[in-house]
């Protein structure tokens, strides 16, 4: 049943609310499953991007391990050839995964025609801000943890140390929310709720000056 | 949509990038923070005398339950989304701020809201905590941006001039 105008957006809201606990108990429940082709990228990128630091991404649950190829022996970081004396980190992955049950609330919550195919190719566009985000912790983890040896390897194109530390908080802080909104935004402009609130002030404001 | 895209992406990169440098944080953020620990203090001691703030933390009394409130956990990042969608968004410059003033009491409301339940939730269960405050709660705040925004448009829909022309 379609309703009124000026009821869009509370039912919008009711459902947000009803899907968005739901949608995060599911999530924690297969979050292991869900980030499993994410964390292979990811060994794929750092092991290719930083061959002598980083030996090898796995998961283990929900987090995604690094084991790198450099020991500490005496306070000195040395190389060391045995692939499980290498010291290793653990990312929780969930804190950019967390998306995924966001945008689904967002996605269910919207009327429309088409609920299924829509959501699939949303979540396939989540999942490059995913791995992006999941790269982005590990190398925070190399740069705090390595310091200048990960920072100044030779012969190996580096992102400065800001760029990384703003990269992280960017990819922690809004984009596991704000992707999630702006695809649902672009998938539902011509949803009843979108359309209610834009389609009136769509002529004026293309005319307006910013 | 692409010109709004655009301005929101590059205002919103300035401004986190902005608020990330140590110089902002120091004289902005990190006294703004404090201050939601005090306001958090405040309403929380009418009820629960144990309470105290000092700096960014909350706790219950000496050697109870802490919570220190970080970088995004004060609603900061919010708030430059919210600014950016609304400044990315074609309207009169007065309406834009009472916007941006509005939301940022609304985004800061339900922040403090935040703050307090994560306080007595980590008090009762670090497991649960970890999880509403890591990824239950962000959902929320930014979903208090969205409907913030949403509502601002209906506002600017409802005032637009072609519409009071049809209407006419």
């Amino acid at each position: 049943m379609r309703l009124p105008e000026q009821n869009h957006l509370r039912q919008f809201l009711l459902f947000v609310f009803a899907l968005l606990i739901p949608c995060f108990a599911l999530w924690s429940f297969f979050s292991a499953a869900l980030v499993t082709p994410v964390i292979g990228l990811a060994h794929l990128i750092l092991s290719n991007w930083f061959p002598d630091i980083v030996n090898v991404v796995y998961q283990e649950g929900a987090d995604a391990i690094l084991m790198t190829r450099l020991d500490q022996v005496n306070g000195q970081l040395v190389p060391t050839d045995v692939a499980d004396e290498g010291l290793g980190f653990k990312a929780n992955t969930r804190i950019v995964s967390y998306s995924i049950p966001f945008y689904a609330a967002l996605h269910f919550a919207t009327e429309k025609k088409e609920y299924l195919g829509k959501f699939f190719w949303g979540v396939l566009v989540l999942y490059p801000f995913i791995l992006l985000g999941l790269v982005s912790v590990l190398l925070k983890d190399l740069m705090v943890n390595f310091g200048n040896t990960f920072l100044q390897q030779p012969g190996v194109l580096m992102p400065g140390a800001d760029t990384i530390a703003i990269t992280y908080q960017l990819n922690v802080l809004l984009i596991p929310t704000l992707v999630p909104i702006l695809i649902w935004a672009s998938q539902n402009r011509q949803s009843p709720l979108l359309r209610g609130v834009l389609g009136s002030i769509a002529a004026p404001a293309d005319n307006a000056s910013p | 949509m692409l010109r709004f895209m655009l301005v929101f992406l590059l205002v919103l990169i300035c401004l986190f990038t902005l608020e990330m440098q140590s110089s902002v944080q120091q004289a902005v953020i990190e006294p703004f923070t404090g201050l939601l620990a005090r306001i958090s203090a405040a309403l929380i001691m009418p009820f629960d005398s144990t309470v105290l703030a000092y700096g960014k933390v909350l706790q219950f009394g000496p050697g109870g339950f802490a919570v220190s409130i970080e970088a995004g956990c004060n609603g900061v990042e919010a708030t430059i989304v919210l600014i950016a969608a609304v400044l990315a968004f074609p309207a009169s410059w007065r309406a834009r701020l009472a916007a941006i003033v509005l939301g940022f009491l609304a985004v800061q409301a339900l922040n403090i809201v935040r703050i307090i339940s994560l306080f007595y939730i980590g008090n009762w269960n670090l497991d649960i905590f970890s999880w509403v405050h890591l990824y239950l709660w962000p959902a929320l705040i930014m979903l208090d941006v969205l409907i913030v925004f949403i509502v601002y448009l209906r506002y600017l829909s409802r005032h637009a001039p072609g519409r009071q022309h049809a209407i006419a």
